[in-house]
Formats: structure tokens, C-alpha cells, sequence
């Protein structure tokens, strides 16, 4: 059971800025074939007319957290990869990971500690069995 | 011949057993451990697997993640071969140096791909005003192990 951590894609762009052409050109093409890959992805599109803020491509994902990437002079190609990449990460920060696994369980047989194989008169008496 | 420091070694000797007796008791340990995987009578299994060019411990329900790009997209289900140990509680099954593909199954799934957090690759050549900049970004596959199974099947 796979569960995609990625909520929604807001592509904010405005269809007269210069810069959108990419953007409008992804929204032309590829935007459906994407959007039917990617069936439980919510794809928004809103163009915002008029000179307003640089386009922007917004993820967010189930644990709340919202990624916005620009996509000003981007090519088509460059957003959908852009837009896959987003959509198979999970909404964790991008921070140095300390150790490349986790486990709940880290021992099955019984942690190793200092007294397992030995003889267990050791327990009893002590490290000094011979009198020296 | 009189006995010096050096006539024996300094070790103490040990003295193998009689080889009809030895064969004997590894087949009752193996039909004793072959028992015990049919009739299910083992808790958490742990396995060494080789993955990636690294060997990992794993467990069921655990995550490992690889620096680099796997073929499969996300939420795919991947059976893991080269499986060189697999344990539980009461036993531990060592392969030579893999295990037998009928015999131990690994499952896991993909469960995301992102880029590792971006590393700053800096070049500076003091009083030679030399100096190059570089952000690299990895790749990076998660996975989770969903399972992992044995079958009696042993020799």
C-alpha cells in the first residue's frame, strides 16, 4: 500500500509575462497527459492576468509543508521533470540525514552486551576467577 | 625429547569430534530447525541482504535509502535477491555465500525519490584568485521493507 505524499499542484503563472512561456507551453501540452500519470495528484491551474509576481509551481504535501519552485524561463520539458521530481518526494525537509536507514526493531536476537558468550559464572562471582 | 615454551603451541588444543558422530547431529539440528520454520514457530526475521553495492541489516517495516536511481517508479513492489543471512530468534540460516532463491523472500516497496539536501563543492586556490563554485544535488530512493519470508524447504 502506496500512498503519494504529494497533495497538490498550484501552477501560478500570468498568460501575457515573457518569462511564463514555458509555463504556458506545459499548460498547453503536456499538463493532461501529466495529470493522467499522476491520478492522485490535483493538478490547479491559475493564470493571474496582468504584470504580477514571477511564476511559480507550488507543492504541497500531506504533512503541511509547501515547496514552491520558479518556473520562469523553463522549457516545457524542464517543468515536467521539475513536476515529476515533486511529485515523487515526500514533504520531509531537505536536511543532512544523519544515517541512511531506520529501523523500529534494531535486534532480533537480543543485543550484544559484554557478558553474552561467556560462561555465566562470570555473572555470579565476578571478572576475577583465579587468584593470582 | 624435553618439553620447552615452544613445543606446543600456546593455544589450548582442541579436539574435534568423530565425523559420523558430527553428521549425525547437523541432521538433527536440521530436521530440529526445519521443524520449526514449518510448524511457524518464529517471531521477527532479520536478514543481511546485498543491495546497492552495500550490505544491509534489515528487518520487516524498516527504511534504507540509496544514493542513487532505481528503475522503478514510485510504489513498486521490488523482491530483493542476494540474500546472504537470514535469522530469527532461535536460529540463523548463513548462506555460502548467497541463500537460495526459493528458500528466503524480500519484499520491499519504493516509497519516494528526492534529491539529497544540496552539497556545496568549493575549489579555491589561495593567491591565485582561483575559485570555482558547485552545488551538487544526489538522488536519492527510499525504500521500505514490506516482508520477508523463508520456506521449508532446507537440505
Amino acid at each position: 500500500r502506496y500512498v503519494r505524499q504529494l497533495q497538490r499542484l498550484q501552477l501560478l503563472f500570468s498568460p501575457t509575462a515573457a518569462d511564463a512561456r514555458g509555463a504556458r507551453q506545459f499548460v498547453e501540452e503536456a499538463a493532461q497527459d501529466f495529470a493522467r500519470q499522476h491520478p492522485d495528484v490535483v493538478l490547479y491551474v491559475s493564470p493571474h492576468s496582468g504584470p504580477g509576481p514571477a511564476p511559480v509551481l507550488r507543492a504541497e504535501y500531506l504533512n503541511g509543508t509547501v515547496r514552491e519552485e520558479l518556473i520562469a524561463s523553463k522549457t516545457s520539458e524542464e517543468i515536467v521533470q521539475l513536476a515529476t521530481k515533486l511529485a515523487n518526494q515526500s514533504g520531509l525537509d531537505i536536511v543532512r540525514i544523519r544515517k541512511p536507514f531506520h529501523t523500529d526493531n534494531p535486534s532480533v536476537q537480543g543485543q550484544w552486551h559484554p557478558l553474552t558468550n561467556k560462561p555465566s559464572i562470570l555473572t555470579i562471582q565476578g571478572p576475577r576467577l583465579q587468584p593470582q | 625429547v624435553a618439553k620447552t615454551s615452544l613445543t606446543s603451541p600456546p593455544w589450548p588444543e582442541v579436539k574435534l569430534p568423530d565425523p559420523v558422530e558430527e553428521a549425525k547431529y547437523h541432521a538433527e539440528v536440521v530436521r530440529k530447525v526445519n521443524g520449526l520454520i514449518s510448524a511457524g514457530r518464529y517471531g521477527r526475521l532479520f536478514a543481511v541482504v546485498h543491495f546497492a553495492s552495500k550490505q544491509w541489516k534489515i528487518t520487516s517495516e524498516d527504511l534504507i535509502m540509496m544514493d542513487n536511481v532505481l528503475e522503478a517508479e514510485c510504489g513498486d513492489r521490488i523482491r530483493m535477491e542476494k540474500v546472504l543471512l537470514v535469522g530469527a530468534d532461535d536460529f540463523t540460516l548463513i548462506g555460502r555465500p548467497l541463500l537460495g532463491k526459493d528458500l528466503v523472500r524480500v519484499e520491499a516497496t519504493v516509497i519516494e525519490k528526492t534529491e539529497s539536501w544540496p552539497k556545496v563543492n568549493v575549489r579555491f586556490w589561495r593567491r591565485h584568485n582561483f575559485q570555482r563554485k558547485k552545488i551538487i544535488a544526489n538522488p536519492q530512493t527510499v525504500l521500505r521493507i514490506n516482508t520477508i519470508e523463508i520456506y521449508p524447504c532446507l537440505s
